[in-house]
Protein backbone atom coordinates (compact mmCIF):
# COMPACT_ATOMS: atom_id res chain seq x y z
CA UNK A 1 0.00 0.00 0.00
CA UNK A 2 2.88 2.24 0.78
CA UNK A 3 4.58 1.88 -2.32
CA UNK A 4 1.67 2.30 -4.35
CA UNK A 5 1.23 5.53 -3.22
CA UNK A 6 4.67 6.58 -3.19
CA UNK A 7 5.10 5.52 -6.78
CA UNK A 8 1.57 7.81 -8.01
CA UNK A 9 3.11 10.93 -5.44
CA UNK A 10 6.69 10.46 -7.16
CA UNK A 11 5.19 10.18 -10.55
CA UNK A 12 2.67 12.74 -10.52
CA UNK A 13 -0.02 10.87 -11.03
CA UNK A 14 -1.55 12.51 -7.67
CA UNK A 15 -0.62 15.70 -6.07
CA UNK A 16 -1.76 14.60 -2.49
CA UNK A 17 -2.92 11.20 -0.81
CA UNK A 18 -5.68 11.32 1.86
CA UNK A 19 -5.54 8.08 4.06
CA UNK A 20 -5.41 7.30 7.65
CA UNK A 21 -2.44 8.35 10.38
CA UNK A 22 -1.83 7.39 13.68
CA UNK A 23 -1.47 9.99 15.95
CA UNK A 24 -1.08 9.29 19.65
CA UNK A 25 -2.65 5.72 19.06
CA UNK A 26 -5.40 7.71 17.25
CA UNK A 27 -5.84 6.80 13.41
CA UNK A 28 -6.60 10.23 11.99
CA UNK A 29 -7.14 11.43 8.66
CA UNK A 30 -4.26 12.33 6.87
CA UNK A 31 -3.00 14.25 3.79
CA UNK A 32 0.09 12.70 2.18
CA UNK A 33 2.40 14.42 -0.06
CA UNK A 34 5.40 14.48 -2.30
CA UNK A 35 7.31 16.82 -0.18
CA UNK A 36 6.94 14.69 3.01
CA UNK A 37 7.33 10.91 2.00
CA UNK A 38 8.41 9.95 5.55
CA UNK A 39 4.98 10.23 6.50
CA UNK A 40 3.77 7.44 4.23
CA UNK A 41 5.23 4.92 6.77
CA UNK A 42 2.20 5.93 9.17
CA UNK A 43 -0.06 5.26 6.52
CA UNK A 44 -3.09 2.63 7.98
CA UNK A 45 -6.33 1.30 6.80
CA UNK A 46 -8.37 2.73 10.18
CA UNK A 47 -11.36 0.81 11.24
CA UNK A 48 -13.06 4.61 12.28
CA UNK A 49 -13.47 6.29 8.97
CA UNK A 50 -13.90 9.64 8.41
CA UNK A 51 -15.59 11.10 5.36
CA UNK A 52 -12.43 11.85 3.37
CA UNK A 53 -14.14 12.39 -0.23
CA UNK A 54 -16.09 15.26 1.46
CA UNK A 55 -12.57 16.60 2.21
CA UNK A 56 -11.72 16.23 -1.62
CA UNK A 57 -14.29 18.36 -2.12
CA UNK A 58 -13.33 20.80 0.00
CA UNK A 59 -10.01 20.87 -1.64
CA UNK A 60 -11.50 20.72 -4.73
CA UNK A 61 -13.16 23.84 -4.43
CA UNK A 62 -10.00 25.70 -3.06
CA UNK A 63 -7.81 24.62 -5.84
CA UNK A 64 -9.90 22.83 -8.98
CA UNK A 65 -7.02 21.36 -10.81
CA UNK A 66 -5.16 19.58 -7.67
CA UNK A 67 -5.13 15.67 -8.25
CA UNK A 68 -6.12 13.48 -5.72
CA UNK A 69 -5.64 10.34 -4.41
CA UNK A 70 -7.72 8.37 -1.37
CA UNK A 71 -8.01 5.30 0.18
CA UNK A 72 -11.39 3.74 -0.41
CA UNK A 73 -13.88 1.37 0.82
CA UNK A 74 -17.14 0.39 -1.13
CA UNK A 75 -19.10 3.30 0.61
CA UNK A 76 -15.95 5.75 -0.31
CA UNK A 77 -16.67 4.65 -3.86
CA UNK A 78 -20.39 5.02 -3.68
CA UNK A 79 -20.42 8.70 -2.65
CA UNK A 80 -17.28 9.32 -5.40
CA UNK A 81 -20.14 8.10 -7.85
CA UNK A 82 -22.45 10.62 -6.63
CA UNK A 83 -19.88 13.01 -6.30
CA UNK A 84 -18.39 12.39 -10.36
CA UNK A 85 -22.64 12.74 -11.53
CA UNK A 86 -23.38 15.84 -9.65
CA UNK A 87 -19.74 17.63 -10.85
CA UNK A 88 -18.57 18.13 -7.46
CA UNK A 89 -15.39 16.04 -8.36
CA UNK A 90 -13.82 15.15 -11.51
CA UNK A 91 -12.76 11.24 -12.06
CA UNK A 92 -10.25 12.24 -13.94
CA UNK A 93 -8.38 14.00 -10.85
CA UNK A 94 -9.61 11.24 -8.53
CA UNK A 95 -6.95 8.03 -8.44
CA UNK A 96 -8.73 5.81 -5.71
CA UNK A 97 -6.70 2.92 -3.45
CA UNK A 98 -9.39 0.45 -2.47
CA UNK A 99 -9.48 -1.25 0.50
CA UNK A 100 -11.73 -3.98 2.35
CA UNK A 101 -14.56 -2.94 4.59
CA UNK A 102 -18.49 -4.75 3.97
CA UNK A 103 -17.93 -8.17 4.60
CA UNK A 104 -18.42 -10.70 1.43
CA UNK A 105 -17.03 -13.80 0.44
CA UNK A 106 -15.15 -11.91 -1.90
CA UNK A 107 -13.39 -10.48 0.85
CA UNK A 108 -11.99 -12.19 3.90
CA UNK A 109 -10.82 -9.33 6.02
CA UNK A 110 -13.27 -6.68 6.77
CA UNK A 111 -12.53 -3.38 8.17
CA UNK A 112 -14.98 -0.94 9.70
CA UNK A 113 -16.59 1.15 12.15
CA UNK A 114 -19.71 0.52 11.07
CA UNK A 115 -19.46 -3.23 11.59
CA UNK A 116 -19.46 -2.78 15.57
CA UNK A 117 -22.73 -4.83 17.06
CA UNK A 118 -25.48 -2.19 17.74
CA UNK A 119 -26.18 -1.48 21.53
CA UNK A 120 -30.48 -1.24 21.57
CA UNK A 121 -31.83 -0.90 24.79
CA UNK A 122 -35.33 -2.76 25.99
CA UNK A 123 -36.90 0.50 25.95
CA UNK A 124 -36.17 1.92 22.43
CA UNK A 125 -37.08 -1.98 21.53
CA UNK A 126 -40.38 -1.37 22.94
CA UNK A 127 -40.79 2.18 21.78
CA UNK A 128 -38.71 3.44 18.82
CA UNK A 129 -37.12 1.63 15.80
CA UNK A 130 -34.36 -0.84 16.49
CA UNK A 131 -31.61 0.14 14.09
CA UNK A 132 -30.37 -3.10 13.54
CA UNK A 133 -34.07 -3.54 12.03
CA UNK A 134 -34.46 -4.77 8.55
CA UNK A 135 -36.99 -2.46 6.12
CA UNK A 136 -39.43 -6.01 6.15
CA UNK A 137 -39.67 -5.72 9.79
CA UNK A 138 -40.69 -2.67 10.20
CA UNK A 139 -43.36 -2.72 7.23
CA UNK A 140 -44.83 -5.61 9.46
CA UNK A 141 -46.02 -2.54 12.33
CA UNK A 142 -49.44 -0.90 11.64
CA UNK A 143 -49.29 2.64 10.14
CA UNK A 144 -50.17 4.41 13.51
CA UNK A 145 -47.79 2.40 15.40
CA UNK A 146 -44.76 2.77 12.63
CA UNK A 147 -45.79 6.73 13.06
CA UNK A 148 -45.58 6.68 16.73
CA UNK A 149 -42.03 4.40 16.55
CA UNK A 150 -40.51 7.24 14.44
CA UNK A 151 -41.68 10.48 15.99
CA UNK A 152 -40.12 8.48 19.57
CA UNK A 153 -37.07 8.33 17.68
CA UNK A 154 -37.21 12.40 15.96
CA UNK A 155 -38.44 13.65 18.99
CA UNK A 156 -34.76 12.56 20.72
CA UNK A 157 -32.94 15.32 18.05
CA UNK A 158 -30.87 17.75 20.04
CA UNK A 159 -30.51 19.73 16.83
CA UNK A 160 -27.22 19.32 16.05
CA UNK A 161 -27.47 18.55 12.09
CA UNK A 162 -24.62 16.49 12.14
CA UNK A 163 -25.87 14.19 10.01
CA UNK A 164 -25.70 16.80 7.60
CA UNK A 165 -22.30 17.99 8.60
CA UNK A 166 -20.85 14.31 8.44
CA UNK A 167 -22.63 13.45 5.22
CA UNK A 168 -20.45 12.78 1.69
CA UNK A 169 -23.01 13.71 -0.37
CA UNK A 170 -23.87 17.08 1.16
CA UNK A 171 -22.79 19.53 -0.76
CA UNK A 172 -25.18 21.79 -1.49
CA UNK A 173 -24.06 25.56 -1.29
CA UNK A 174 -27.67 26.60 -0.41
CA UNK A 175 -28.79 24.28 1.97
CA UNK A 176 -32.47 25.12 3.03
CA UNK A 177 -31.49 24.33 6.29
CA UNK A 178 -29.81 27.91 6.27
CA UNK A 179 -31.71 29.50 3.61
CA UNK A 180 -32.27 33.47 5.06
CA UNK A 181 -36.05 32.80 3.54
CA UNK A 182 -37.15 29.69 5.48
CA UNK A 183 -35.35 30.03 8.56
CA UNK A 184 -34.60 33.57 9.62
CA UNK A 185 -31.47 33.97 11.53
CA UNK A 186 -31.92 33.91 15.33
CA UNK A 187 -35.38 32.07 14.54
CA UNK A 188 -35.41 28.68 16.50
CA UNK A 189 -34.91 25.70 14.41
CA UNK A 190 -37.55 23.86 12.72
CA UNK A 191 -39.97 21.69 14.36
CA UNK A 192 -39.44 18.00 14.64
CA UNK A 193 -40.17 15.87 12.33
CA UNK A 194 -39.67 18.91 9.76
CA UNK A 195 -36.33 18.69 9.41
CA UNK A 196 -35.66 15.06 8.94
CA UNK A 197 -38.33 14.14 6.78
CA UNK A 198 -37.29 17.03 4.01
CA UNK A 199 -33.53 15.92 4.61
CA UNK A 200 -35.29 12.22 3.99
CA UNK A 201 -36.73 13.35 0.78
CA UNK A 202 -33.26 15.09 -0.22
CA UNK A 203 -31.68 11.97 0.22
CA UNK A 204 -33.29 10.19 -2.70
CA UNK A 205 -31.34 9.43 -5.22
CA UNK A 206 -28.07 10.58 -2.91
CA UNK A 207 -27.54 8.50 0.14
CA UNK A 208 -25.19 5.84 -0.54
CA UNK A 209 -25.80 3.96 2.61
CA UNK A 210 -22.36 4.44 4.30
CA UNK A 211 -24.18 5.15 7.97
CA UNK A 212 -21.76 7.67 8.46
CA UNK A 213 -24.89 9.85 9.69
CA UNK A 214 -25.95 7.71 12.06
CA UNK A 215 -22.25 7.38 13.70
CA UNK A 216 -22.50 10.92 14.56
CA UNK A 217 -26.12 10.81 15.85
CA UNK A 218 -25.76 11.60 19.71
CA UNK A 219 -29.09 10.43 19.83
CA UNK A 220 -28.91 7.07 17.73
CA UNK A 221 -31.94 7.94 15.41
CA UNK A 222 -31.63 5.01 13.14
CA UNK A 223 -31.03 7.68 10.39
CA UNK A 224 -29.85 4.89 7.72
CA UNK A 225 -32.62 2.83 8.09
CA UNK A 226 -34.84 5.93 7.27
CA UNK A 227 -32.65 6.76 4.09
CA UNK A 228 -32.73 3.44 3.32
CA UNK A 229 -36.09 3.34 2.91
CA UNK A 230 -36.15 6.72 0.62
CA UNK A 231 -33.60 4.78 -1.66
CA UNK A 232 -35.98 1.64 -2.08
CA UNK A 233 -38.58 3.83 -3.32
CA UNK A 234 -36.09 5.38 -5.29
CA UNK A 235 -34.80 2.39 -6.43
CA UNK A 236 -39.03 0.51 -7.26
CA UNK A 237 -39.59 4.02 -9.53
CA UNK A 238 -36.58 4.55 -11.02
CA UNK A 239 -35.03 1.41 -11.11
CA UNK A 240 -32.04 3.35 -10.26
CA UNK A 241 -29.51 2.22 -7.64
CA UNK A 242 -27.71 5.31 -5.88
CA UNK A 243 -24.18 5.43 -6.17
CA UNK A 244 -23.70 2.05 -8.17
CA UNK A 245 -22.11 3.78 -10.87
CA UNK A 246 -20.82 7.06 -11.98
CA UNK A 247 -23.83 7.07 -15.24
CA UNK A 248 -26.39 9.42 -14.86
CA UNK A 249 -29.12 10.12 -12.13
CA UNK A 250 -32.88 10.17 -12.85
CA UNK A 251 -33.01 13.33 -10.48
CA UNK A 252 -29.99 14.94 -11.58
CA UNK A 253 -31.77 17.03 -14.62
CA UNK A 254 -28.45 19.48 -15.31
CA UNK A 255 -26.86 16.66 -17.37
CA UNK A 256 -26.38 16.35 -21.48
CA UNK A 257 -30.15 13.79 -21.37
CA UNK A 258 -31.67 12.03 -18.98
CA UNK A 259 -31.17 8.54 -20.05
CA UNK A 260 -33.33 6.91 -17.42
CA UNK A 261 -37.17 6.52 -17.57
CA UNK A 262 -39.60 6.30 -14.70
CA UNK A 263 -40.95 2.52 -14.22
CA UNK A 264 -44.44 1.82 -13.98
CA UNK A 265 -45.27 2.04 -10.61
CA UNK A 266 -45.96 -1.25 -8.75
CA UNK A 267 -48.58 -1.37 -6.34
CA UNK A 268 -47.50 -4.05 -4.40
CA UNK A 269 -49.67 -3.31 -1.01
CA UNK A 270 -46.54 -3.78 1.31
CA UNK A 271 -45.55 -0.26 0.80
CA UNK A 272 -43.76 1.68 4.28
CA UNK B 1 -1.98 22.73 -1.74
CA UNK B 2 -1.77 21.98 1.48
CA UNK B 3 -4.56 20.05 3.72
CA UNK B 4 -4.09 19.57 7.48
CA UNK B 5 -6.15 17.57 9.94
CA UNK B 6 -5.13 19.41 13.20
CA UNK B 7 -6.89 17.36 16.38
CA UNK B 8 -8.35 19.72 19.06
CA UNK B 9 -10.83 20.16 21.93
CA UNK B 10 -13.88 22.13 21.62
CA UNK B 11 -13.55 25.75 23.60
CA UNK B 12 -17.24 26.02 24.22
CA UNK B 13 -17.64 24.22 27.20
CA UNK B 14 -16.54 22.12 29.80
CA UNK B 15 -16.66 18.72 28.59
CA UNK B 16 -14.23 18.72 26.33
CA UNK B 17 -14.68 16.91 22.88
CA UNK B 18 -12.57 15.78 20.63
CA UNK B 19 -12.44 17.11 17.14
CA UNK B 20 -10.77 17.90 14.05
CA UNK B 21 -9.92 21.18 12.05
CA UNK B 22 -9.98 20.86 8.20
CA UNK B 23 -6.91 23.23 7.26
CA UNK B 24 -7.20 24.23 3.51
CA UNK B 25 -3.97 26.49 2.60
CA UNK B 26 -4.24 28.07 5.67
CA UNK B 27 -7.71 28.72 5.97
CA UNK B 28 -9.98 26.35 8.55
CA UNK B 29 -12.72 25.37 6.39
CA UNK B 30 -14.62 22.26 8.55
CA UNK B 31 -14.70 20.59 11.68
CA UNK B 32 -15.23 17.40 12.04
CA UNK B 33 -16.01 15.41 15.56
CA UNK B 34 -12.45 12.92 16.63
CA UNK B 35 -14.23 9.22 16.36
CA UNK B 36 -11.74 7.86 18.69
CA UNK B 37 -11.92 10.57 21.34
CA UNK B 38 -12.83 8.75 24.94
CA UNK B 39 -15.53 12.00 25.45
CA UNK B 40 -17.71 12.40 22.51
CA UNK B 41 -16.63 8.94 20.40
CA UNK B 42 -17.40 10.69 17.14
CA UNK B 43 -20.40 13.09 18.07
CA UNK B 44 -20.71 17.09 18.21
CA UNK B 45 -23.29 19.14 19.30
CA UNK B 46 -24.45 22.06 17.19
CA UNK B 47 -21.80 24.47 18.83
CA UNK B 48 -19.22 21.76 18.21
CA UNK B 49 -19.79 21.00 14.52
CA UNK B 50 -19.84 24.90 13.98
CA UNK B 51 -16.70 25.91 16.02
CA UNK B 52 -14.57 26.93 12.81
CA UNK B 53 -16.92 29.62 11.84
CA UNK B 54 -16.29 32.01 14.47
CA UNK B 55 -12.57 31.58 13.79
CA UNK B 56 -12.88 32.92 10.50
CA UNK B 57 -15.62 35.55 11.33
CA UNK B 58 -15.35 39.26 10.50
CA UNK B 59 -16.85 40.29 13.73
CA UNK B 60 -14.41 38.47 15.70
CA UNK B 61 -12.66 40.38 18.83
CA UNK B 62 -8.73 40.42 18.01
CA UNK B 63 -7.19 43.32 20.01
CA UNK B 64 -8.99 45.29 23.15
CA UNK B 65 -11.37 47.91 22.42
CA UNK B 66 -12.07 50.96 25.02
CA UNK B 67 -15.36 52.77 24.76
CA UNK B 68 -13.90 56.39 24.69
CA UNK B 69 -17.28 59.10 24.32
CA UNK B 70 -19.69 56.35 23.48
CA UNK B 71 -17.76 54.72 20.77
CA UNK B 72 -15.30 51.47 20.53
CA UNK B 73 -11.79 53.04 20.33
CA UNK B 74 -8.89 50.03 19.30
CA UNK B 75 -6.32 50.04 21.89
CA UNK B 76 -3.38 48.11 22.76
CA UNK B 77 -3.34 45.09 25.72
CA UNK B 78 -0.82 47.45 28.60
CA UNK B 79 -2.99 50.50 27.97
CA UNK B 80 -6.80 48.36 28.36
CA UNK B 81 -5.69 46.66 31.22
CA UNK B 82 -4.00 49.59 32.86
CA UNK B 83 -7.63 51.11 32.62
CA UNK B 84 -9.16 48.47 33.86
CA UNK B 85 -7.53 48.41 37.12
CA UNK B 86 -7.56 52.18 37.66
CA UNK B 87 -11.41 51.82 37.42
CA UNK B 88 -11.54 48.79 39.39
CA UNK B 89 -9.57 50.31 42.45
CA UNK B 90 -11.64 53.40 41.75
CA UNK B 91 -14.93 51.44 42.25
CA UNK B 92 -13.30 49.50 45.32
CA UNK B 93 -12.19 52.78 47.02
CA UNK B 94 -15.53 53.68 46.47
CA UNK B 95 -18.29 51.30 47.33
CA UNK B 96 -16.55 48.72 49.05
CA UNK B 97 -14.85 44.94 47.35
CA UNK B 98 -18.29 43.55 47.47
CA UNK B 99 -19.27 45.62 44.68
CA UNK B 100 -17.39 43.53 42.62
CA UNK B 101 -18.00 39.96 41.22
CA UNK B 102 -15.98 37.56 39.34
CA UNK B 103 -18.06 35.16 36.73
CA UNK B 104 -15.38 32.08 35.66
CA UNK B 105 -15.65 29.95 32.66
CA UNK B 106 -15.89 26.54 32.23
CA UNK B 107 -14.00 26.80 29.00
CA UNK B 108 -11.14 28.25 30.44
CA UNK B 109 -8.51 25.61 32.90
CA UNK B 110 -8.57 24.21 36.31
CA UNK B 111 -5.34 26.39 36.95
CA UNK B 112 -7.11 29.64 35.37
CA UNK B 113 -10.43 29.25 37.17
CA UNK B 114 -7.86 28.84 40.59
CA UNK B 115 -6.00 31.86 39.46
CA UNK B 116 -9.36 33.48 39.22
CA UNK B 117 -10.65 33.12 42.43
CA UNK B 118 -7.47 33.66 43.94
CA UNK B 119 -7.83 37.56 41.93
CA UNK B 120 -11.31 37.68 43.67
CA UNK B 121 -10.15 36.75 46.75
CA UNK B 122 -6.70 38.15 47.83
CA UNK B 123 -6.51 40.95 45.11
CA UNK B 124 -10.56 42.09 44.88
CA UNK B 125 -11.12 40.67 48.86
CA UNK B 126 -14.42 39.30 47.79
CA UNK B 127 -16.28 35.72 47.87
CA UNK B 128 -18.88 37.21 44.69
CA UNK B 129 -17.18 34.37 42.81
CA UNK B 130 -19.20 32.42 40.14
CA UNK B 131 -19.25 30.08 37.43
CA UNK B 132 -21.19 29.63 34.46
CA UNK B 133 -21.85 25.75 34.97
CA UNK B 134 -23.58 26.92 38.03
CA UNK B 135 -25.89 29.12 36.20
Amino acid sequence: MQDTVKAWLENGTIDVFLGYKKVDNHPLPHCFTKARLEELEDLVVSPDRYPLEKIATHMTTAKPEVKIGMLARDCTQRALNVLYIWNQLDPEKIQTLNVNCCPSPLKEKADCSYLRPATVGDYKKEKGVNNAALLEQLSEYGQEERLGRWMYEFQKCIKCYGCRNICPVCFCKECSLEHEDLIKTGALPPEIPVFHLIRAVHMAGRCIDCGLCEEACPMDIPLRLLYRKVNDIVAQVFDYKTGTSASQSPFNILGDSVTLEPKPIQLTGTDS
Amino acid sequence: MECKLVPSICSYCGTGCGLLFEVIDDQIVNTLPMKTHPVNEGKLCIKGWNLHEHVNSFLRLKQPLIKTFGRFIKADWNEAIGLAADRFRNIIDQYGPDSVGVLVSAKITNEENYLAQKFARAVIGTNNVDHCARL
